[in-house]
């Protein structure tokens, strides 16, 4: 939902990342206010989960221009927990194994540090064992991957399940959703996108990370950001999406050619 | 000092130490090119205390059978072609006897060449040493007797296949080997070693791989209850060369093989399978060394026994991952079958990390044929003794398959098990 | 921020409990002779037979050599600078906790020991081991009530002469090892268990071993006896104070079970450690052995071994009755200069006796732990079986992890399985929990303990939290 007035949650300028020796965001560009529900597309390693993960904080990359602010705080300056307790969610493309760390008290921990930064009182194991419960049925999961370690020996779209669970609990203000859908089968497209849809307020904001046109038949996004080579090539409405669907990303290239072209005259200025 | 024939061979006369002494004294004088190295081995089996199961690296082996074996070197060869299995099509067979020059008479196919005096000088004994083994008593044992080396160059690019091939009757037989392979050479060698007497093989060899070389090394030994093998495999490779060692012992009195890999600077890739067959009362023995000297590397590692009878199997796998080594990824898994209540399983993975960003794994499993898979087989109509049969095959068949072609059908598993099974106990 | 260097600043935590107790404290002269065991005997008034069973113990001895480990490095013991005895000065056992020393009591309650009648651990009864003597222990009316035999070895030699003799030495003897011999001839104190038969002890039992000066050698000997059908849990713990000279802890358990019978015994160990440079702490070299000797009898060792400088010791369990059941389940956690060279013996010897041996190892800082186990099957072993599990968590670059298991095999019918596996905290595990709002040392403690957990979750609940507590301390600490 577009509301000009809205206020603005995240608002990325001019943001530049790089792993190890390797530049991957090269000035991506993104304003989002609450309420929205932006999309990111792009081709294979053109840069959307580094972009995701350099907003949670990942340790692997580095800023190297630009900023990122949060609710008009500098986001890059906090730690990836502070990020987390302070309402940025990232639900992970990849979500790590983390064997013999039981998932109940794993959620349970997390949900408590998101509940105490918010001024609000530590649930104990029995009234946090009621609300997961609770917060079960949206994602409609079985209570017993509660008693697993953490996404050991989950398959894909259980991870991604887990994912949706944790973002239902923490309850954050800005939710990035990294290929969430890839990987589930139709009726978990479903339900993932039914929690997704549940979760969304006019409060909060959502950037989904995905390839497929099915997940946005579900959720209907107010933008469409189409990525390549490190930065925010397009943007559109909905109907971009549908396009992509039909042309596919070759008239990327062109248009990053003539980017670089202009990348090229401007550099002696970047380097000053 | 010139041996006199008229030495008495008395057994038992100080065990090992006087065996030892016997065959010092039984050895033609140093001559030859290997003389300096002769000398260097006699010194050191003077001095070095004889092995014993006082000494941890030999706790589990019994080398009595070695004082029962003439404690001199080997007389004229006995093999005759009717004994050796025909050499696979278009592929240089070397007989090794140790005292003719192998490469006599012999047309080297492209590639491979052999080193000269002073390339021979200069190699000899490196990788022994960079595998810390050179002062290991076997290994010089063989110094102390070997007359001749085989010493060869793959060039670079080139890539060669080969067979050597051994006999080994009464007394000691040393082979020495020396293989370089250059960058991008690979070699593909099937080895058999095999004994149609009461003697001792003694192999060292020694291989060291440029980068991005490769190197598949069959060793198929074949031996006899009243026979011993003693062998020190060296290999010393440089990143991104490749090792595929495959080895296959069965029927020996006594074999000790000492595979030791070291990656000089680690990101390279080492495959050992080895496997062993023991019965009536013999003993097979294999204690590996890897080292991983820089990061990177890989060891997969699998090892096999199966102990009927009352033979006895040791492995002794030993992994060294140092600061130096990070991101190494090694696995190792041992695998025992035990197959009589008189038989013994001995076997002890020794893994040493000081690094912490690597992945390293081993297993060791020792148990008799899965009543499971036998039941299954039976309720399939299969005999007790066919599927039983048939599983140790399937067991044998994991490390013999990935043998290079030619050792492959030396190594079958029928030849495996008729010589494992050969004469029941040792007199 | 979370590099690996951080890490391993977590688990520099400063030792808690280094403090001393100033306390005037009887001791004898430094030093080791015939003399001196006949001394310690006649301090304690004991029968001849136990003076008999020094004797023999020292003179073999005399003629043994001290184990010289390849893997464990430290400077020689000179047997001849420590004080074989010392205990704190007070009217041998007093019949009430009010008369013992308050001082002696305070100490306890820093530790965590509340000793005090209305402070006790609830249906948890404890013997106090302070230096070389036994000072007080809780529940005994309530345990005699039910047969149950707790109280300072020394006094059980008093008052159960027949048992100790029966016993003492039959698992583990006195000519066994050097430390053990050691321990033979100069032990001190410790504590002793009886259940009768058929009894299951009504509560977990405890001893806490206190060493407080700076140059006594602590040798306590533990004995437990579970006739048939009998099960009990027992706990030790152990803490010293900071000295910078090392302390040698030469310890003998000895545990014996009967048909159906069961002990499990668990140890949370956290001695003096020395300081980062390895100065000071702890040399920990101790005998531990239980014997399965009924059919269906069981023994479960349970250690979390997080102090000393230096530890050498493996419980071991000698399966002799038909289908008993020998585990290990440990945590060892070194850090700095701490060397760790722990592990288990099973000796199957009877008809499908069974084993697990789940073994955690943690090294961090410039320490080496080792895990080195022995599982043996012999000939008349037909059906039995063992697993092995034995995971290393290595934490920075400089530490050492080593594993050594050894199995022997005589037995066809019998299934040995052994894996073990080396991991770290990966650095996207902890980012996957710090993105979750869970903070950087909690995270890395998270990981440790989920690590550790199926070790932990076979101690009894009473000390689980004490453990992950102990674990969490050492790793709690400033982030870098
Ligand atoms: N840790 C890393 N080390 C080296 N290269 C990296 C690392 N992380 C990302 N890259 C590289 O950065 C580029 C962008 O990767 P990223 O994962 O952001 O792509 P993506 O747009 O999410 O792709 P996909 O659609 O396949 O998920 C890729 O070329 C990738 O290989
Ligand atoms: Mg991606």
């Amino acid at each position: 939902m577009i509301r000009p007035d809205a206020p603005v949650l995240l608002e990325i300028r001019d943001l530049h990342a790089r792993v190890e020796a390797k530049a991957i965001l090269k000035g991506v560009n993104l304003t989002i206010r609450a309420g929205e529900i932006h999309a990111v597309m792009g081709r294979n390693g053109s840069g959307k989960s580094t972009l995701s993960k350099v907003l949670a904080g990942h340790p692997s990359y580095t800023v190297t221009g630009g900023s990122v602010t949060y609710r008009g705080e500098n986001l890059l300056e906090l730690d990836p927990e502070i990020r987390a307790r302070a309402g940025v969610f990232l639900g992970f493309q990849y979500p790590v194994e983390i064997p013999g760390v039981s998932n109940l008290e794993f959620l349970r921990v997390s949900t408590n540090a998101r509940r105490v930064h918010r001024g609000e009182a530590e649930l104990d194991t029995f009234e946090f064992e009621d609300l997961v419960r609770e917060r079960l049925q949206v994602v409609q999961m079985d209570p017993a991957f509660l008693e697993r370690s953490v996404n050991e020996g989950f398959s894909g779209g259980e991870k991604k399940r887990n994912e949706i669970l944790q973002m239902a609990l923490l309850e954050p203000l800005v939710a990035i959703l990294d290929e969430t859908d890839s990987g589930l089968d139709i009726d978990a497209l479903r339900i993932v996108a039914g929690g997704v849809n549940h979760l969304a307020t006019p409060d909060t904001a959502t950037l989904l990370i995905t390839h497929y046109q099915r997940l946005l038949d579900a959720i209907t996004p107010d933008y469409v950001h189409v990525m390549a080579a490190g930065r925010i090539l397009r943007t559109g409405g909905k109907e971009l999406a549908l396009e992509l669907e039909q042309r596919g990303y070759d008239w990327v290239d062109a248009e990053l050619a003539a980017l670089e072209g202009a990348d090229a005259d401007r550099q002696p200025a970047e380097v000053a | 000092m010139v041996a006199s024939p008229t030495v008495r061979v008395s057994v038992g006369g100080g065990g090992l130490e006087g065996w030892t002494r016997q065959l010092l004294e039984r050895l033609p004088a140093p001559a030859g090119a290997l003389a300096a190295v002769q000398e260097r081995g006699r010194a050191a089996l003077a001095a070095l205390p004889v092995p014993s199961s006082r000494q941890e690296d030999w706790r589990f082996t019994d080398l009595s059978l070695l004082t029962d074996l003439e404690p001199a070197p080997a007389g004229a060869v006995a093999a005759t072609a009717g004994d050796l299995p025909p050499s696979a099509p278009g592929v240089v067979r070397l007989l090794l006897d140790g005292r003719s020059d192998p490469l006599a008479g012999v047309t080297l196919p492209p590639g491979l060449s052999a080193l000269n005096p002073a390339e021979l000088v200069q190699a000899l004994g490196h990788t022994l040493a960079a595998t810390g083994c050179e002062q290991h008593w076997p290994v010089e044992l063989n110094h102390a007797a070997s007359e001749q080396v085989l010493a060869l160059r793959v060039a670079s690019r080139h890539s060669v296949t080969l067979e050597l091939v051994s006999t080994a009757a009464a007394g000691l037989l040393p082979l020495r080997l020396l293989l370089i392979l250059e960058e991008k050479a690979e070699l593909d060698l099937s080895q058999l070693v095999q004994a149609r007497g009461a003697g001792l093989t003694s192999l060292v060899l020694e291989a060291h791989l440029a980068r991005s070389a490769r190197l598949h090394h069959g060793l198929v030994a074949l031996g006899l209850p009243q026979a011993a093998l003693l062998a020190h495999l060296a290999l010393e490779q440089e990143p991104e060369s490749a090792v595929t060692l495959v080895s296959a012992t069965a029927g020996w009195g006594l074999a000790r093989l000492e595979p030791r890999v070291r990656q000089v600077d680690g990101g390279a890739n080492t495959t050992l399978r080895g496997l062993q067959l023991v019965d009536g009362r013999q003993i097979a023995d294999t204690h590996s060394h890897v080292l991983f000297s820089g990061p990177e590397g890989e060891l997969d590692q699998l090892h096999k026994a199966v102990a009927d009878g009352a033979g006895r199997s040791v492995f002794n796998g030993a992994v060294r991952v140092p600061r130096a080594a990070q991101r190494t990824n090694a696995a190792q898994l041992s695998r025992s079958l035990l197959l009589s209540d008189r038989a013994r399983i001995d076997t002890k993975p020794e893994l040493e990390i000081v690094a912490d960003d690597v992945k390293c794994a081993h297993g060791a499993t020792v148990s008799c044929l899965q009543t499971d898979e036998l039941f299954y087989l039976q309720s399939r109509g299969l005999a007790a003794s066919q599927a039983s049969d048939l599983l140790q095959r399937a067991f044998c068949e994991e490390v013999l398959r990935e043998l290079p072609a030619a050792a492959r059908s030396w190594g079958s598993f029928q030849a495996m098990l008729s010589a494992a099974g050969s004469g029941e106990d040792r007199p | 921020m979370s590099s690996p260097q951080a890490v391993g600043d977590l688990v520099s935590q400063p030792y808690k409990y280094g403090f001393v107790t100033d306390i005037e404290t009887e001791k004898i002269a430094k030093g080791l002779s015939e003399d001196v065991v006949r001394l310690i005997s006649s301090k304690k008034e004991e029968p001849a037979f136990l003076l008999d069973f020094r004797l023999r113990a020292y003179r073999h001895w005399l003629t043994m050599v001290e184990p010289d480990w390849a893997a464990l490095g430290y400077p020689s013991i000179d047997y001849q600078e420590i004080i074989y005895y010392a205990a704190p000065k007070q009217q041998a056992k007093k019949a009430s906790l009010d008369e013992v020393d308050p001082k002696l009591l305070e100490t306890f309650d820093k530790l965590g020991i509340p000793l005090s009648e209305q402070k006790r651990l609830s249906n948890v009864a404890v013997d106090a081991v302070f230096d070389s003597v036994s000072i007080a222990t809780t529940y005994k009316e309530k345990l005699a009530e039910h047969g149950v035999i707790f109280c300072s070895i020394s006094e059980a030699v008093k008052e159960h002469p027949e048992l100790i003799e029966a016993y003492l030495g039959t698992v583990v003897p006195s000519n066994d090892n050097y430390f053990a011999a050691l321990n033979s001839a100069v032990f001190s104190d410790g504590s002793f268990v009886f259940i009768p038969k058929g009894v299951e002890c009504p509560m977990e039992l405890s001893t806490y071993f206190r060493i407080n000066s700076g140059d006594t050698g602590q040798f306590e000997r533990t004995l437990i006896v579970a006739e048939e059908g009998a099960s009990v849990s027992y706990l030790e713990g152990c803490t010293a104070p900071m000295f910078d000279t090392n302390q040698l802890h030469a310890a003998v358990v000895e545990l014996v079970v009967l048909d159906d019978a069961s002990i499990k015994y668990s140890t949370v160990q956290n001695w003096y450690a020395g300081d980062e440079n390895g100065v000071g702490g702890i040399y920990n070299f101790v005998t531990k052995r239980g014997q399965c000797r009924g059919a269906r009898s069981k023994i479960s060792w349970t250690q979390v071994e997080t102090g000393s400088a230096i530890t050498w010791k493996y419980p071991s369990c000698v399966l002799q009755g038909a289908d008993s059941v020998g585990e290990f389940y440990s945590v060892a956690l070194t850090n700095n200069r701490q060397q760790a060279d722990t592990g288990t013996k099973m000796i199957h010897v009877g008809p499908r006796t069974r084993s697990t041996i789940v073994s955690k190892g943690i090294s961090a800082g410039h320490s080496a732990n080792s895990y080195r186990g022995l599982v043996q099957i012999g000939p008349k072993a037909e059906g039995a079986k063992n697993y092995s599990q034995c995971d290393s968590m290595l934490i920075g670059d400089q530490a050492a992890a080593n594993t050594y298991p050894y199995i022997r095999s005589q037995q066809p019918q019998a299934a040995v399985e052994h894996e073990a596996s080396t991991c770290r905290i990966s650095e996207d595990q902890l980012f996957y929990l710090q993105s979750r709002g869970i903070g950087f040392e909690e995270a890395v403690s998270m990981m440790v303990s989920g690590f550790c957990r199926d070790v932990f979750n076979q101690l009894p609940m009473e000390f689980a939290a004490e453990a992950d507590k102990l674990l969490a301390l050492k790793l709690e600490g400033s982030v870098g």
